[in-house]
């Protein structure tokens, strides 16, 4: 059995909230628990009970040694709080955290580093932090510097820096620090996209080294790039705690329910046209006809729109178009060719457009929807930004993530392969100049 | 479930010293860098302060000094009072200075309020060496009681930290704490025979100097390296229990109170 790095033993810590206490509020409780009454009787009779904040109830898990774990939920959810206990700063109100071995927490890159200090005095002082000695240090020097890639700066003062290159520093000498345990929270959103991809990398090395990696994030991109596990909290407990892949497919599902669920407003906004015919409803519906806010890549996707019209209308013409909010349109389709439509519209009807094997890459689209008339001039109606849907990836994982080496990304989704012909031998090649 | 055995891995004593070390040259730098005269303005404070005394108690209100140059005696009470007082009071304050270190990183917290009192060391260096230049000039020698002078060095740099572990924790909780000591250090200044002799104490008055460790501590230093005699050893004992209670007391409480600094500050 893999060995236990981190340990939650029924762990509940409480913050006081509001208005910190001062001395005023400690002699006057004392007093009134001198004179028999308790501190909340005494609160409350000044009509300010002291609110507490939960930030985790009541919390157990086991992370075995060597796990990659991804730390996900929304904003508030105690994550952060997590990582302070396992890593020290604080400790718990009730319960208790166990750690085998020497844990580091990235809770703040460089957060040990003094602005006046260079960069060599800064990595001895941060290394001291984590509990490294001069000698250790020394050891490492040469590895933070060149994985910080400050090799010109070194002997510089820390504030003539640029803050992606003090965040580099204070990972490299967090990660060189000899952990078993690394603790990461949401610290690789500063510094350009090369230092992520080198920090992340770093991170992937130490779980392959066999060190046990915690990773708060909000992209989950780089969460299943990494992570072997999720840990999934939510109000201050564990909601779900599992392998990456599934749980990831649960939280993408929850997050695209939760932003496509309120929609009911979605046909009055961004309303136009001149109304002589409207839709009254607009479903998205997938092949066994139940109507769906996701559907996966490769499915049949329907649009099912019914209208109404307030006077008769010759030859409309039918337009329904997929939005991808960042690019814009992804196909705009029209009812004009093909389908077989009444040459006169009066009353109620239905009007479905099929997209089947739908070829796009998992992401959050928009329809947009129009009714005009037999020369596509004039819009009877006009619905900018419709009902949303989200795509997911089947079998690959939901995000579109997934497996090690898919490295797709993109809107929509194609057969392709590479080849590759012919050699050239650059070595031979330099030699020959 | 099987039950970890937790290894918070604790940290070796050369990484704590280290740190330590670090720490205060963190905080001297910062203190003193960008400055043109840096660390002269560690002496420049006991110094001014030893020329006014020198007018206002010696020359105007004509205080006794026991026979020694004026100068020589209130220099050697202000270079012990000044680590003191400037120990403290950025001391006291020093846990939410570095509350981006106490909330983010887990180290030893003590280490942060002693290594204000470890910077101060710098201070008190560079004025004991312009005391032994002041002794030279009035032509004071040293005794074989200056012997005596690491003891006091010892009990002051107890008192000093013992102190500062208190006040900087209660402070991190209690925000009145810090102004509170401010003035309180003003006023002490004065209750503490720094200016005058702790024998010019009217009798009725003397047990509160002497619940004072600082009197001790200071009346020894001079004792030793101004008047080559010996201390007053009841009352040097009585301040060594003080201070070693004190010490054990602020440490103890430090160390309970240490693990809810993130929560609040």
């Amino acid at each position: 059995m893999t060995p236990i790095a981190i340990q939650l033993d029924h762990v509940t810590k409480r913050y006081r909230a509001g208005r910190s206490r001062t001395i005023v509020d400690l002699i006057s409780s004392r007093l009134d628990r001198l004179r028999g009454r308790t501190d909340e009787v005494h609160s409350a009779s000044r009509g300010r009970v002291d609110a507490t904040i939960h930030a985790l109830r009541d919390v157990s898990f086991d992370v075995t040694q060597g796990a990659g774990v991804g730390v996900i939920g929304r904003n508030g959810a105690g994550k952060t709080t997590l990582l302070k206990l396992i890593s020290r700063v604080t400790w718990p109100t009730r319960g208790a955290v166990r750690v085998a071995g020497h844990v580091v927490s990235l809770i703040e890159l460089g957060a040990g580093f003094h602005p006046e200090l260079t960069g060599r005095e800064n990595v001895y002082l941060g290394g001291g932090l984590f509990g490294l000695t001069r000698r250790e240090i020394d050891r490492q020097f040469d590895a933070i510097v060149h994985f910080a890639d400050v090799e010109r700066l070194i002997d510089t003062p820390m504030k003539r820096y640029s803050s992606g290159l003090y965040a580099r520093l204070g990972f490299a000498v967090a990660i060189y620090s000899n952990p078993d345990i690394v603790l990461v929270d949401e610290v690789l959103s500063v510094g350009d996209a090369a230092f992520r991809r080198r920090a992340l990398e770093a991170l992937r090395r130490l779980i392959a080294e066999g060190k046990t990696v915690l990773f708060i994030s909000h992209d989950m991109w780089n969460v299943r790039r990494l992570c072997t596990d999720i840990l999934w909290m939510e109000d201050g407990a564990v909601r779900a705690y599992g392998p990456a892949a599934e749980m990831a497919e649960q939280y993408i599902n929850e997050v695209n329910r939760e932003a496509l669920g309120n929609q009911s407003n979605a046909l009055q906004s961004h309303r136009g046209g001149t109304g002589e015919v409207r839709y009254v409803s607009v479903d998205i519906v997938d092949d066994a006809g139940h109507t769906v806010l996701q559907i996966a890549t490769g499915d049949t996707l329907m649009v099912r729109a019914s209208y109404e019209t307030s006077c008769p209308v010759a030859r409309p013409v039918f337009q329904v178009a997929i939005i991808d909010v960042d690019t814009g349109v992804v196909i705009a389709t029209a009812s004009s060719s093909g389908a077989e439509l009444p040459a006169h519209l009066d009353g109620r009807g239905v009007i479905e457009c099929r997209f089947a094997g739908l070829p796009l890459r998992p992401r959050q689209y928009v329809l947009r929807l129009s009714i005009t008339d037999s020369h596509q001039l004039a819009s009877y109606d006009l619905i900018t930004a419709g009902p949303r849907f989200a795509v997911i990836s089947r079998g690959r994982g939901v995000d579109g993530l997934a497996t090690s080496g898919d490295d797709e990304d993109g809107l929509v989704t194609l057969d392709y392969e590479f080849a590759h012909y012919g050699t050239v031998d650059v070595a031979a090649a330099r030699a020959n100049r | 479930m099987p039950v970890l055995h937790d290894r918070a891995v604790r940290i070796s004593p050369a990484a704590y010293w280290e740190l330590l070390m670090n720490l205060t040259k963190r905080e001297v730098k910062g203190r003193y860098s960008q400055s043109f005269f840096g660390i002269a303005w560690a002496i420049a404070q006991p110094l001014a302060t030893m020329a006014v005394f020198t007018i206002v108690f010696s020359r105007l209100a004509k205080l006794p000094s026991e026979g020694a140059p004026y100068p020589i005696f209130a220099f050697a009470a202000l270079v012990p009072w000044f680590f003191f007082m400037n120990s403290v009071s950025t001391g006291t304050m020093s846990l939410i200075t570095y509350r981006n270190i106490v909330t983010k990183t887990y180290f030893p917290r003590e280490i942060v309020p002693l290594a204000q009192v470890c910077s101060r060391l710098i201070d008190f260096a560079a004025a004991g060496g312009l005391y032994a230049l002041l002794m030279m000039y009035y032509g004071v020698g040293l005794g074989v009681w200056a012997l005596m002078s690491p003891l006091f060095f010892l009990l002051l740099v107890l008192f000093t930290v013992g102190f500062t572990l208190a006040t900087s924790s209660v402070n991190v909780f209690y925000r009145d704490v810090n102004p509170v000591v401010q003035i309180a250090l003003q006023l002490w200044l004065y209750l503490t025979p720094v200016a005058y002799p702790l024998a010019t104490v009217p009798a009725r008055f003397k047990w509160l100097f002497m619940l004072n460790p600082l009197s001790a501590i200071i009346e020894g230093f001079r004792a030793a390296l101004v008047f080559n005699r010996p201390p007053d050893f009841s009352l040097t004992l009585l301040s060594t229990v003080l201070i070693a209670g004190l010490f054990a007391a602020s440490f103890a409480a430090f160390k309970r109170m240490d693990k809810y600094f993130a929560d609040v500050i």
